[in-house]
Formats: structure tokens, sequence, C-alpha cells
């Protein structure tokens, strides 16, 4: 009798007798399979050739938030050779990114103009001690500089810098396994592990289109608010004489009704500030 | 999916000492013994995403007795199975099979000796292989993740599977051996010619003149320790009785031998066909090498453990010292009810 067996049917049956309802990330991930597997694209241009190279890069939770953990990785992407950083850096949603900051209280209907993914661009990648910026925009700054000059000063290896965009993966020399940093909004810190290289055969997704392929994602589980318990919250207000709490999360209808008269005038003395849920790309 | 990576790999070292016991390489012997153990149903009761896991850790596991450091007759093994299991999978569209780059040349030598060997259906699967595009072509063997454990598990490779070790035997060869003593004549030749007078010639004799029959003679000792221990491992009850160590005229026989040139090398016997006895006939003696001392690690208990055993503290002071304080404790009622620790259910793997 193999061991496997024994092995499995003893943990089904414990399953079975614990009610342990079905894990929601493995409810997600046979979704996400069944999308990806064996794709071909409609045109004939758009497909991969062969002897493109396929890697896997894992994304991590941002090091400011408490979900950090080095075993599940928030994101697992699939990338050709021939595809750019910034595509990548494209691809990786960080909820920071539509963090917007200012307080709101007076001016309710203002507040999605001021995303900060549209007012921070900058951002870089690091890879062996090579900072990738990204410079697409006038707006973005060389946020490497000051860790450049930094090092220098302190006599460590002299990093250097290059451009996101016009660096495609097939340039890079990494090491697989080993731990990169990507940095946006200028303190948002994600940790990068290139975890695999390989050829590209005929079971891959060919259609190029489709690359930065999701191939893994972490779905969080999202706050709700305080008063319906239904929506994801939207505002979180301080001060407050109406919330039962401080701080506290609203929804947008219940933030307006509690709030707002019908007119749009503000009731009372609150400080309110938009609210993006960790969970809002699930 | 990791929790029965050992599970896994015991029931393939099962199968594949089946296979080593059988002593073939025949694929209708392996299939045999599958069917025996019944070994596809280690796929039956996965279900969803887990079918692509176990898929890919199973194939992960047999793919590592494909590679070296087995014998030829394990890798052969291995690539059946490796074949059996590729084809027995339930997740649909098939996993495929990593291949490193650095082990491809592997791959392609094995071929080689499989082809000059003619195992034709060694061959044939093999080629089956690839002809399905079964292989991904990869840079790591495995998928790397940073990992924080502290200790890592290293993992245990079957010790009866290992090939025997061949090296010293296809390094020191009759041609090099040769080379080595002419060699050695001409740099004695020389170090005559330079000297001036009889006194110096011993003061610069630095090399040791029997070098080349005592190299010789090590490899061959090493060959025989290793006929000699396969056999001792096959048959356990016969202890069979060591020659006579005559070590002096074994030495001038060899020296005599070397220079008439009318010796026989431990003939190794291709890898393809090692798994069968091979005969070797000559005679030398048959002293043992000394046995290395292997190297362990002398791990000190730690310094809590140690005074846990040396310092003796009396009953209460003890209980006290070892419990933890609660703070908001030190002023209670006296009666306290027995607190039992919560305990939730784990699986005992």
């Amino acid at each position: 009798m193999l061991q496997t067996l024994i092995q499995r049917k003893k943990r089904q049956d414990h399953r079975a007798n614990q009610k342990i309802s079905k894990n929601r990330h493995d409810l997600y991930a046979d979704e996400l399979e069944r999308l990806i597997v064996g794709r071909k694209p409609e045109s004939t241009a758009d497909i991969i050739p062969e002897g493109e190279i396929v890697l896997t890069i894992n994304v991590y939770y941002p090091i400011t938030s408490e979900r950090i953990s080095t075993s599940r990785p928030h994101m697992s992407l699939l990338m050709t050779g021939s595809h750019s950083l910034a595509e990548l850096r494209d691809a990786i949603c960080c909820v920071s990114d539509l963090q917007v900051c200012g307080e709101f209280s007076n001016t309710p209907d203002l507040a999605p103009d001021f995303i900060s993914k549209d007012l921070f661009k900058s951002s870089f990648f690091f890879f062996e001690g090579v900072f990738y910026n990204d410079m697409r925009f006038p707006e973005c700054q060389d946020i490497s500089k000051t860790t450049i000059e930094w090092a220098k000063a302190r006599n460590y290896p002299a990093y250097t810098q290059a451009k996101m965009e016009d660096t495609r993966f097939v340039d890079l020399t990494i090491k697989v396994g080993f731990p990169y940093l990507y940095c946006h909004q200028g303190d948002c810190e994600h940790l990068v592990i290139i975890t695999d290289i390989r050829l590209t055969h005929k079971s891959d997704c060919l259609d190029k289109k489709l690359y930065p392929l999701l191939i893994r994602k972490d779905r969080l589980l999202t706050q709700k608010c305080t008063v319906c318990h239904l929506f994801i919250g939207r505002w979180f207000t301080t001060n407050d004489q109406y919330a039962p709490s401080d701080p506290c999360l609203f929804c947008d209808k219940c933030f307006r009704a509690l709030h707002y008269d019908t007119a749009g005038n503000k009731l009372g003395e609150f400080l309110a500030y938009p609210y993006v849920d960790q969970g809002a790309f699930n | 999916m990791d929790f029965c990576r050992k599970e896994v790999k015991s029931d393939c070292e099962q199968l594949l000492s089946r296979f080593q016991r059988t002593g073939s390489v025949r694929f209708e012997i392996f299939s045999r013994l599958w069917r025996e153990m019944k070994f596809s149903h280690i796929f039956y009761g996965t279900a969803g995403h887990q079918k692509r896991a176990f898929s890919h850790l199973i194939l992960d596991t047999a793919r590592s007795f494909f590679l070296p450091p087995f014998s030829f007759q394990i890798r052969v093994g291995g690539l059946y199975l490796l074949y059996s299991l590729y084809q027995c999978q339930t997740a649909e569209p098939k996993e495929q099979i990593r291949l490193a780059l650095k082990d491809w040349e592997d791959v392609k030598k094995f071929e080689k000796n499989a082809v000059d060997a003619q195992h034709h259906d060694t061959v044939y699967i093999l080629q089956q292989l690839m002809l399905l595009k079964a292989f991904y072509f990869t840079a790591m063997p495995s998928q790397l993740v940073f990992k924080k454990k502290k200790k890592m598990e290293k993992s245990v490779l079957c010790e009866e599977f290992i090939e025997r070790a061949s090296r010293p035997q296809e390094l020191i060869t009759i041609d090099l051996l040769e080379e080595l003593s002419n060699i050695n004549e001409l740099y004695e030749k020389l170090k005559t010619s330079v000297a001036s007078s009889e006194q110096a010639v011993s003061s610069i004799n630095l090399v040791r003149t029997d070098m080349v029959p005592q190299l010789r003679s090590t490899v061959v000792d090493f060959y025989k320790w290793q006929q000699k221990k396969e056999v001792t491992v096959e048959d356990e009850d016969s202890g069979e009785g060591t020659s006579s160590q005559q070590e002096c005229s074994e030495r001038a026989e060899r020296l005599a031998d070397i220079k008439s040139r009318a010796y026989g090398q431990a003939a190794e016997a291709s890898k393809s066909r090692r798994h069968r006895q091979v005969e070797v006939d000559f005679t030398s003696n048959e002293a043992g090498p000394s046995h290395s001392s292997s190297y362990t690690r002398i791990y000190k208990r730690s310094l809590k453990a140690r005074t846990m055993e040396n310092v003796h503290i009396s009953g209460d002071k003890w209980k006290d010292v070892t419990s933890s304080s609660y703070i908001p404790r030190l002023t209670t009622l006296d009666f306290i009810p027995e607190e039992k620790p919560k305990k939730c259910k784990k699986f005992k793997w």
C-alpha cells in the first residue's frame, strides 16, 4: 500500500471531521488556472517566438504592511524575456498606488482627482547593484540618487543607474531566487524574487498581449463599513462626534448620509480621509 | 504540498529498490512491478489545483533519480518512472518535467551509454518523452524561493542506489602510469647529470623513487576493496577469509610488472553493464584501505539543558523559577482553579 495514499486519506478524513470550509485562496487559484492554461492568440503576429524565455516573478507585500511574509507572495507573474521592466512595473498592483492624500471633509466630491499613482510616478527596481528608474513621464524623478550618493559617501561598492523602460529582461544579469527590490511612492518597498527561468513550451499561453500574466494572486479580506457591514469602507474619519469609534470606517453612502445633509453641507465637526481597502484588487 | 514529499520519496524508492533487485533494465520488468504495486493510484484523491501541484512534486522527486550520482540501473529506473508518471498523471493539460541546463549534458551522456550498450527500450522511452515535449528546459532544477528557515533539510540520497565510485580507476590508467614512470626516469637522469659528486646526489633526492608502482598498487587495492565490499554485502553469511599479505614480494613483483609492461588493469566494465557482476583476473593482496575516520560534529547540549542537569534546586523554588510570573496575579485570592492550556487539534502527519 502506497504511503502517500495512506497519508492523503488520513488528511482528508481529518478535514472532513473538522468541517473546515474551502480555503478562499484555493478557490481563486483554481479559477485563475482555468483561465490561463493553454491560451493561443487570435493573430499569429502576437505569438511568442520559439526560444523565448519565460520568467516567473514573485512580488511580495510591501514592507510597511502588517501582512509581510516571505512564504506567501502577494502576486506571481509570468514575463517573457523581451518584455521591459516598465511593463512589469505597470502590472504590479499595490494599494498604496491608489491612496489619496489629504483631508477631504469639506470637499468630499473632489477626492478621486488626487490618486497617488498619478501624482508620484517615480519608481525603481534594484537588481544586482543597478537601480532601474522609471523615466517615462516628465513628473518622474530619480529617487535612487539619494541612495547612490549615500553609498558613495560611506565607501560601499558603487551602484549604477539605468532606465527601466529601456531594459528588457534578457539584458539583465540576475540570481534566481535572490531577493530584489521594487520601490514606488518614495517609501513603499516590495520584495521581488525571480523564482524560475525556462524556455517556452507549447502548453504555455502564447499570446504576447496577455503578458505580464498573473498566475497567482493573494486575496485579502476587505474591511466593511461599520454601519451597514455590506459595502467596502471608503471613508476614514477621526475626531468624529457621530462615529462610534475613533477612527471609524464608512462606505460612501453611509458616510454621506451621516455627515452631510441633502444639500451637501457639512454637519458637525470631523476629519475625513479617503480610504483604500487592502483588498481593492481582489 | 510539501507535507507529502517524504512519503512520495519513500514510495519511489520502494519501487526502484524492487527494480534494482531484479537486476535488469528492461521496461517490461519495470511495468510489471508498476502494475503489481498499482503505482498509478498515487494520483487518485487529489482535487482541483492540487492535481497540478502534486504532479509537479512527484515529477520532481522522480527526476532526481534520473540524474547522477545514481547507478546506471537506477537511472534507467528513474527514466521509466518519469515516463510512467508523466503518462498517468491526472492534471490536464499535463505538467511537464523540469530539466535544468546543467543536467542536459548528463542526459546526453546517459543516452549515449544506453545506445552503446544497445538498451533499445531505454533509448526509445527517452526519445518518446522528447517527442511528447515533456520537458521544460529551465535554468534551475526547481523553483527557488527565499526561505528563512534556519535548518534546511538535507535531501538524503538512498545509499544503495548510488553509483560505485570509479574515479580513481578511470584517472590512473596504464598510459598514465607509463608516462609517469618515463618522466620519473628522465628526471632521475637529469639529476644525476647535474650532480657533481656522489654526496650531492643523495642530498637532492627529494622525490620518492617508487611513486609510480605505489600509485598503481593503491588504485588496485581500492578496486579490490570495492569488489570485496560488494560481495560481502550480498552474502552476509559466508565470511570469506582474506588472503595472506606478502607485501615485500608483491611490491617487487609489481616493479617487474611495470618494467615489462605485462600487467592487467582493473577492468572496469562500461557503466551500462556494471549492474552485473564484473570479473577481475589478477592476484594481489587484499589489504583493504584503512577506515577513513568520518568527521562527526560533536553537538554540545545547550546551556539551559546543562544547567537543568547540573544544578539541583529543590521543590517549590524550582517551580517558581521555571514558571513565568504573572504580574496581575501577584495579588490574588488563595483559591485559583487549575487552568488547562487550550489544546487545538493539530494534524499528525
